[in-house]
C-alpha cells in the first residue's frame, strides 16, 4: 500500500521546490501541514497550521499527545516518550506514514516525510532519501514541555543524564558519536569484569578506550552544562519574582582530572568492580543538578517553585537549540499550560524569546490567556477544526 | 523439496551475505539449470580445501608454507602492517602503495563477542618484531573502540628494541570534498591534519 502522504508528493512535485521567505528577519522553525496516517490512536489526520499558536483540545485519550509525539518525531528521529517504533504504529497496522511542511529558515519551506513499517523508518526530505541520520537530526528542533517533567526533577540521575545527552547531542553529532564510543568501551570492560576481570591486560587496553572517550565525554558535558546554566538562570529570573536564582550544576562521579588519572582510579577500582560484574565509576553515573538559591531544589523547592524551575529549564533547552543551531525550536507544550495561573502563564508568554510556534494541548482552552490561539478539537483520533 | 536440497539449502544459508531466498535460488540454479558444472564446484571445493592454509609467518592465506607476499624477497621486510582480515590486506594490495609486509591478526578484541587475546594471531606477531628485522609497524586497524583498544594492547606488548609505531590515518575519502563529509569523519580529519609543505 502506497501511503497518501508520498502520493501527494509524488503527484505535485512542487513540494520539493525551495521557496525562501522573502524577509530577512530571523524566522523560528514552523510546521505549517501536519499529515498522520495510522500513527498511534490517529486513523487520519491532516491539519494546516496557521500562524504560530495552536491548540489541541479535547478530554484524555483522545490523540493529543500524540499529534506532539508525531511533531517531536521530527527533531531525533525518536519519540519523545521513549516509545519504540513498534509502538508508534496503530493497533494491527503493518505501517505507518508521517508528512510535514516546515518553514525553516536556511532551507526555506520543506517537505519531508516518514514512513515507519516495524523497526524500520525512512525519512525522505526535500529531493531524497535521508540516509545518515546522524546529519538529520537536530535539524528541525523542537523542545517537549510534559507534565511529566516534574518527574524529571524528582527522579533518578537517568533521567537527567539522559536529557543532557539528547541536548548536547541534538546540536552536535560528535558528541553523539563519542557518546556511542563511550558505552561501546563500557560494555567491553563490563564483559571482562562478567568473565571474572582475571585479563588485566585486556582490562587495560579497554580501559584506556573507556577513559579517552570519559575525558572527553566530561569536558563536553561541563561546558555545556556551563552555556545552559547561564540560559537557565536567565529564563528562571524571568518567571519568577526577584530574590530567587536558579542554577544547574554539573556533579560529575568520578574526578577526572585527565586521561592517565581517570586509567587509574579504573584500575583502582577493579577488585571492588570484578564483584559487582559491572563498571562501578564513570561518566556513566553522571548527575545533573538543579539548585534554587545554592540548595538541591528537590528537597528545598516547593511545588510552585518546582514547576517554575522544570519550565525555565525547557526554555534553557529551547535557548541552547536557538543559539547552538541559530534556528528557534518549536515548544510543544503537552497539558502544562493549563496548570499554570494567569499570572505564571503570563511570564512563560513574556519569556519566550524569538516568537517561536508552539504547539499546546489540554482539556479545555486555558482561560484568561491573551493568545490568538487557533484551536482544534480532538475527539477519538479525530482532529477538526474547532467553531 | 527432498532432504538432500534441504541440506544443501541449510548450509548455503551458513554462508555471508546469503538469505532464505537466495539459498533457494543458488541450490536450486546447481541442481536444476546447471548439473553438468556441478562436479566443477565440488572438485573446487574440495582442492581449495585440502591446498589452502594460513602462513606461518602473516596469517595470511597461503597454499605453500608461506603466502606470496611473504615469500617475495622483493618487500621490504622493515615495515610491517597490521591489519585485521585478509579482506583488509587485499585492499591494502589493491591500492599498489605499500611494499612492505603484513600481519593479520584474523580480528580484534573484543569480550562481549567473545574475542580474547589468545583468539588473535598475536604470538608470531610479538616473535617477528622480538626479531629485530622490523623498523616501523603500521597499525591498520579499524578506528572503533576495539580496534583501538587492540592496538593498545599490542603497543603494552613491544619488546623493547625501539621500533617505530604509527597508525594510518583517517579522514576525507580522496577525491570527495568536505562538503558531503558527515560532522565525525570530517572532526577525525581535523584532528589528523598535517604540516603543508
Amino acid at each position: 500500500m502506497r501511503l497518501l502522504v508520498f502520493f501527494v508528493a509524488k503527484r505535485n512535485p512542487s513540494f520539493f521546490i525551495r521557496v525562501y521567505p522573502r524577509d530577512s528577519r530571523r524566522l523560528p522553525v514552523r510546521f505549517t501541514k501536519v499529515t498522520l496516517q495510522n500513527f498511534r490512536n490517529l486513523p487520519l489526520a491532516a491539519v494546516a497550521l496557521a500562524g504560530r499558536r495552536t491548540f489541541l483540545c479535547g478530554p484524555n485519550g483522545q490523540g493529543k499527545t500524540n499529534f506532539l509525539e508525531a511533531v517531536g518525531y521530527v527533531t531525533a528521529l525518536r519519540s519523545f516518550r521513549g516509545a519504540e517504533p513498534r509502538a508508534l504504529l496503530a493497533l494491527g497496522q503493518a505501517q505507518a506514514g508521517l508528512g510535514f511542511e516546515i518553514e525553516h529558515e536556511t532551507f526555506g519551506t520543506s517537505r519531508l516525510t516518514v514512513e515507519l513499517a516495524g523497526d524500520r523508518r525512512e525519512v525522505m526530505w526535500e529531493q531524497g532519501k535521508v540516509t545518515r541520520l546522524g546529519d538529520f537530526i537536530g535539524k528541525f528542533p523542537t523542545v517537549v514541555f510534559s507534565s511529566q517533567d516534574s518527574q524529571f526533577m524528582r527522579g533518578a540521575p537517568s533521567a537527567r543524564r539522559r536529557w543532557l545527552d539528547l541536548t548536547l547531542a541534538a546540536m552536535d553529532p560528535t558528541y553523539l558519536a563519542g557518546l556511542q564510543s563511550y558505552h561501546r568501551a563500557l560494555s567491553e570492560r563490563n564483559a571482562l569484569l562478567k568473565q571474572g576481570g582475571r585479563d588485566a591486560a585486556s582490562l587495560s587496553a579497554f580501559e584506556h578506550e573507556l577513559a579517552t572517550h570519559a575525558v572527553t565525554l566530561v569536558a563536553r558535558r561541563t561546558e555545556g552544562v556551563a552555556q545552559l546554566s547561564d540560559l537557565f538562570r536567565q529564563a528562571h529570573a524571568r518567571l519568577v519574582p526577584e530574590g530567587e536564582l536558579a542554577v544547574l550544576n554539573y556533579a560529575p562521579d568520578a574526578v577526572t582530572a585527565g586521561r592517565e588519572a581517570f586509567a587509574a582510579e579504573l584500575v583502582a577500582a577493579r577488585p571492588r568492580d570484578t564483584m559487582l560484574k559491572s563498571t562501578s565509576i564513570g561518566p556513566h553515573r553522571d548527575d545533573v543538578e538543579l539548585l534554587l538559591n545554592g540548595r538541591p531544589a528537590k528537597h528545598f523547592a516547593s511545588e510552585g517553585q518546582q514547576r517554575c524551575l522544570v519550565l525555565a529549564l525547557r526554555l534553557a533547552q529551547a535557548a541552547y537549540y536557538a543559539t547552538k543551531g541559530g534556528v528557534a525550536p518549536v515548544l510543544l507544550c503537552d497539558d502544562v499550560l493549563g496548570e499554570l495561573d494567569p499570572v505564571r502563564r503570563g511570564k512563560f508568554w513574556a519569556a519566550l524569546e524569538g516568537d517561536p510556534q508552539v504547539i499546546a494541548t489540554g482539556t479545555a482552552l486555558p482561560d484568561g490567556d491573551d493568545a490568538s490561539w487557533q484551536v482544534f478539537d480532538v475527539n477519538a483520533g479525530a482532529i477538526t477544526p474547532a467553531l | 523439496m527432498t532432504p538432500a536440497l534441504e541440506n544443501l539449502q541449510k548450509q548455503l544459508k551458513q554462508l555471508p551475505g546469503i538469505g532464505y531466498r537466495s539459498a533457494e535460488r543458488l541450490a536450486l540454479h546447481l541442481l536444476v539449470s546447471q548439473p553438468a558444472r556441478l562436479p566443477e564446484l565440488v572438485s573446487a571445493l574440495e582442492h581449495a580445501a585440502r591446498s589452502v592454509r594460513r602462513c606461518a609467518v602473516c596469517g595470511n592465506l597461503a597454499e605453500e608454507e608461506l603466502c606470496p607476499i611473504c615469500s617475495d624477497g622483493k618487500r621490504h621486510g622493515g615495515q610491517l602492517c597490521v591489519v585485521e582480515n585478509v579482506p583488509d590486506l587485499a585492499a591494502i594490495e589493491r591500492s599498489g602503495a605499500y611494499r612492505g609486509r603484513y600481519h593479520v591478526l584474523h580480528g580484534k578484541l573484543s569480550p562481549i563477542r567473545d574475542v580474547a587475546p589468545e583468539d588473535l594471531n598475536l604470538g608470531p606477531l610479538l616473535a617477528r618484531l622480538a626479531a629485530g628485522e622490523v623498523t616501523e609497524l603500521i597499525l591498520a586497524l579499524s578506528n572503533d573502540v576495539e580496534g583501538e583498544a587492540t592496538c593498545h594492547y599490542l603497543t603494552e606488548r613491544l619488546p623493547a628494541n625501539g621500533v617505530q609505531v604509527t597508525r594510518i590515518g583517517f579522514g576525507l575519502p580522496s577525491g570527495g570534498g568536505v562538503l558531503y563529509a558527515d560532522a565525525v569523519t570530517l572532526k577525525s580529519a581535523l584532528e589528523g591534519r598535517r604540516h603543508y609543505s
